[in-house]
């Protein structure tokens, strides 16, 4: 519009009188130049600098990394949240996630407690190669495995496996040292009696707190063994909780892949429903040709050919997560959750085919458009990809 | 030599209709997001079986295809349609003053006022009056505005130039008496941004105008359907794109763009550059100070930075009419007194006006069978948020979000007892995803001062084009045109 058209709107001259005064006194806004992003980082700094500060065997198996920022301070987390490390192991820098154990009451350290997994690649060199004193990166704590005061409510149970139990520890903590309004029952299943991660200072908190009970659920006991074994079963926890109010409560659930369909469908049948459980996500399964809709006639040693769009080429098996394949061949995406979930890793599929299991949680639209999530994707035919 | 003949910053709406432009007319493009996902607030992201879209609750400027509204035509033109749908929604909305008031408009002017004079049978000549005013203003405006008449004053189109500037609160009290009837008419101004005394009445009356007469809308699919489409399209037109990539500086020399540096430290050349960053990230973080002009400097330093938002997303595992909600869009309301409710914005107080849209109500396949989705936003400014210490954040957060909840069930008291899935987004989410100054949705302040009327949107530096809500007006229809015509004034002078 022209200004002399404008200038017939009743009210603009005085708009314009506005502004000029508003003008003469401006502020000079490259004072705030860095702002915005000193606020996003005090909560989501984008990468942690952390040591370890000390490491505590917790069993044979399983072991306790404290983590103490290197430089920055820690930022606040939700008990059960994550973080995800990275390191270069056997000159290969890859990454896996944690969820943290301490307590968020305090964020002097981050506490993670990681248990050897057979053939491990990660685990099992943190486990026998890092010492005190050695420098990681991590991301910030992220994950939705937490509770949310807004509809979980104050009736929580807790169904943990294995290392299955750090968030649930996180959880635990926070509740009974802060005397917070929250009953928990932790209803936790171990190989053997002494493979419990934590055992002493659960029953210790449980004797202490009568909010918190524990009820252990062992698959392999010693012949002295009086409790619950087997499998976390809908009787165990018809027993442990008794028939009321079984709806009424939020059930949480992690633990290895195995314990999920076999605890959901039991919880199915005691008439929870689903709206009432939350589910940790897990990283890539062991064996992914196991996956219900996998294609029968690929094998997990297939190999496929990955083209970059730079022209590089190189093989990648199809039992494997297309992430690892990349970051064997010197290609690090940005990723946090390794689990198909938190989108980081999303990356545009020019041509061929991969396989997503179930807990890969992909927009439609990214489906429509061939974007896929790396960390949980499979090669099930030559791949072209957009990086 | 140039790596590039234009960059553009940021894949919000304005930078990827701005891309998709220059692509489609042969300009070698790169795109920059430091997001890993084309859209800005136009996104969506997925909880558990949900997929919660981020920002659309009405999409305005459609129209239908025999009476097509700016957006559609612009999307046709872009040949966009074929890769679309779109879910036409019935009513324009119900306000809902828990206890005292209760009323749901058609998206239709008739029926609107029939429904108005069935609550308000006191008033019905207030009513006829006020619409015929509406509809007087927006065709005066159509022509001055749109249409750019060059003979246009102030005795031809008298509503026009006399309303445009005028406060939308004193229009209302000019034809109504009953504080609620002011308040049924006059809500939309708490999804706008202002509150009626300090809302041009040319904005509001554009506004409730077209979404009566071109319908409000939603992306089959949700906004990032949008978004994904138009990226793919500039893919498909040969322009390049980088996610997880953010600019932090534009290089300048002589007045003239140069170049870019990325978060990364890459240096990449270019003679043009559409920034969807926001004209305040642009002159603050972007552009070294020396490099612009004392007058710029000024004129930013004189300008507001609009409204954030709180919103809270649900996932809730039965479909709407079992919880009771029949209309999608639902505004909420515990006072007839704007002000008071608009200052509640800029406090951690429970918000008194809020906005709760169903996305399931007009599109049955938003969410999984059985269950459906909603969000409930209410504007926020961040300053308060900015106060509270780190450790009280989340705290802070799930008490905001609870005060919301409370108000929510009041008119929907069923949803509490289907709560499948919760997240609440709040000023500092939008900073730390957008990189806009106090998290702002729509850009700056939606006051007359802020508005088209008195800034031309230019740049001073040659090369420098601007795209997005802090360019121009906020909300999906302004800034997804914006981009595209940001490109057409680089081609004209590429040529
Ligand atoms: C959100 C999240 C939180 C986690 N928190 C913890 C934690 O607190 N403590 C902890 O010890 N682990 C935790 N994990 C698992 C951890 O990230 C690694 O998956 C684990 O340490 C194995 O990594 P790896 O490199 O040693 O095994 P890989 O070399 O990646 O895998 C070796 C083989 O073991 C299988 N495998 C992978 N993970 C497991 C597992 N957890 N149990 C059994 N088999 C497995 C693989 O499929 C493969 O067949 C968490 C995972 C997620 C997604
Ligand atoms: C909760 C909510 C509800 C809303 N409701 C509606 C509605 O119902 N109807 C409606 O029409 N509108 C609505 N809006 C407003 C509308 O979504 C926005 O105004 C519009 O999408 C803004 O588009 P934009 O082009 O300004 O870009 P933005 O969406 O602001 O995106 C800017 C992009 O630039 C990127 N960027 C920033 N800095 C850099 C950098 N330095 N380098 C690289 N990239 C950078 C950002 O990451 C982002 O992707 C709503 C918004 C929200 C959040």
């Amino acid at each position: 519009m022209k200004k002399k058209v404008k200038q017939q709107i009743s009210g603009f001259s005085e708009i314009e009188q506005e502004i000029r005064i508003l003008r003469k006194q401006a502020p000079d806004r490259s004072v705030e130049k860095g702002q915005v992003s000193r606020i996003i980082e005090r909560l989501h700094p984008r990468k942690l600098n952390l040591a370890v500060s000390e490491i505590r065997e917790e069993t044979a198996s399983a072991k306790t990394f404290r983590l103490v920022s290197g430089d920055h301070y820690l930022p606040p987390f939700l008990a059960g949240q994550y973080i995800n490390l990275f390191l270069d192991v056997n000159g290969i820098r890859t990454s896996r996630p944690y969820s943290i154990s301490s307590s968020p009451g305090q964020t002097a350290y981050y506490d993670i407690t990681l248990r050897r997994v057979k053939n491990g690649f990660f685990s099992n060199y943190l486990m026998d190669e890092v010492k005190t004193g050695d420098g990681f990166q991590s991301t910030s704590p992220a994950g939705y495995f937490h509770h949310n005061p807004l509809f979980h409510g104050k009736d929580l149970v807790f169904l943990a496996g294995g290392s299955g139990i750090t968030p649930f520890m996180s959880m635990i903590r926070e509740v009974t040292d802060k005397g917070m309004d929250r009953r928990i029952h932790l209803i936790y299943g171990s190989q053997q009696e002494d493979d419990i991660i934590f055992s002493q200072e659960l029953s210790e908190r449980a004797s202490r707190h009568v909010n918190l009970s524990v009820t252990h659920v062992i698959t392999a006991p010693s012949s002295s063994y009086a409790g619950h074994t087997g499998f976390i079963t809908g009787e165990v926890i018809r027993s442990a909780l008794g028939n009321q109010g079984l709806t009424e409560k939020m059930f949480y659930l992690c633990g290895p892949e195995a314990m999920y369909g076999f605890v959901l469908s039991n919880l199915e049948k005691l008439g929870v429903p689903k709206r009432r459980i939350r589910i940790e996500i897990f990283g890539p399964p062991a064996d992914i040709t196991a996956h219900p809709g996998w294609p029968e006639q690929i094998t997990k040693a297939d190999r496929f050919q990955i083209r970059l769009k730079n022209g590089r080429v190189f093989e990648a098996a199809a039992g494997e997560p297309l992430m690892n394949s990349l970051e064997r061949n010197n290609i690090t995406l940005e990723t946090s959750c390794r689990s198909g979930v938190c989108s980081l890793c999303r990356t545009k599929l020019l041509s061929g085919k991969v396989f997503h299991p179930a807990g890969a949680q992909i927009r439609k639209s990214d489906r429509k458009y061939g974007y896929i999530h790396p960390c949980m994707a499979y090669p099930l035919e030559d791949l072209e990809l957009l990086i | 030599m140039t790596d590039y003949d234009a960059v553009i910053i940021g894949a919000g709406n304005g930078g990827l209709t701005a891309g998709l432009t220059l692509a489609r007319a042969g300009v070698k493009t790169l795109m920059l997001e430091r997001h890993n996902i084309p859209g800005g607030c136009a996104t969506s992201f997925v909880r558990g079986r949900f997929e919660f879209e981020v920002a659309l609750h009405q999409l305005s400027g459609m129209g239908t295809e025999s009476f097509p509204g700016p957006l559609r035509s612009m999307l046709k033109d872009l040949d966009m349609m074929k890769d679309l749908a779109f879910v036409q929604m019935e009513n324009l909305y119900r306000a809902v003053l828990p206890g005292q008031m209760d009323i749901t408009l058609k998206a239709d002017r008739a029926e609107a006022i029939q429904a108005l004079k069935a609550k308000f049978p006191q008033e019905t000549s207030g009513i006829d009056g006020f619409f015929d005013l509406v509809w007087a203003f927006c065709n005066q405006w159509i022509h001055v505005v749109i249409m750019k008449d060059p003979e246009a004053t102030s005795e031809k189109h008298p509503v026009y130039f006399q309303y445009a500037l005028k406060d939308t609160q004193s229009v209302l009290d000019e034809f109504f008496k009953n504080p609620l009837l002011k308040s049924a008419v006059g809500i939309y101004w708490s999804y706008m941004g202002m509150p009626p005394s300090r809302l041009p009445f040319g904005d509001f009356a554009v506004i409730f105008w077209a979404y009566t007469e071109f319908k409000p809308f939603h992306i089959k699919g949700g906004s990032q359907a949008l978004s994904n489409a138009l990226l793919n399209a500039y893919i498909q037109a040969g322009g390049d794109v980088h996610f997880n990539c953010g600019v932090k500086k534009i290089i300048v020399k002589d007045n003239r763009v140069t170049g870019i540096v990325t978060d990364q430290g890459d240096e990449i050349a270019t003679a043009n550059i559409v920034s969807n960053a926001g004209t305040y990230t642009t002159y603050v973080e972007l552009i070294d100070r020396e490099h612009i002009p004392e007058e710029s400097r000024r004129e930013l330093g004189a300008r507001t930075v609009g409204t954030s938002a709180v919103t809270i997303f649900l996932g809730m595992d039965a479909e709407p009419e079992a919880l009771g909600i029949r209309e999608a869009t639902n505004f909420i309301t515990e006072t007839t007194d704007n002000d008071l409710a608009f200052s509640t914005f800029r406090t951690l107080d429970p918000p008194m006006a809020m906005l709760f849209t169903c996305y399931d109500v007009d599109d049955p396949e938003f969410s999984p069978k059985g269950a459906c989705q909603a969000a409930i936003v209410s504007l926020a400014y961040s300053e308060p948020w900015l106060s509270i210490p780190t450790t009280r954040y989340h705290e802070t957060k799930y008490r905001y979000a609870q005060d919301m909840l409370n108000t929510l069930y009041k008119v929907f008291p069923d949803v509490r007892h289907h709560i499948e899935e919760i997240d609440v987004a709040t000023p500092l989410t939008h900073m730390r995803y957008l990189g806009h100054p106090g998290g702002a949705i729509y850009g700056f302040e939606q006051s007359a001062r802020d508005s088209e009327l008195f800034l031309d949107g230019s740049s001073p530096i040659e090369g420098l084009y601007h795209a997005g809500a802090f360019a121009g007006m906020g909300g999906f229809q302004p800034t997804l045109m914006s981009g595209q015509s940001a490109a057409r004034k680089l081609i004209r002078q590429l040529k």
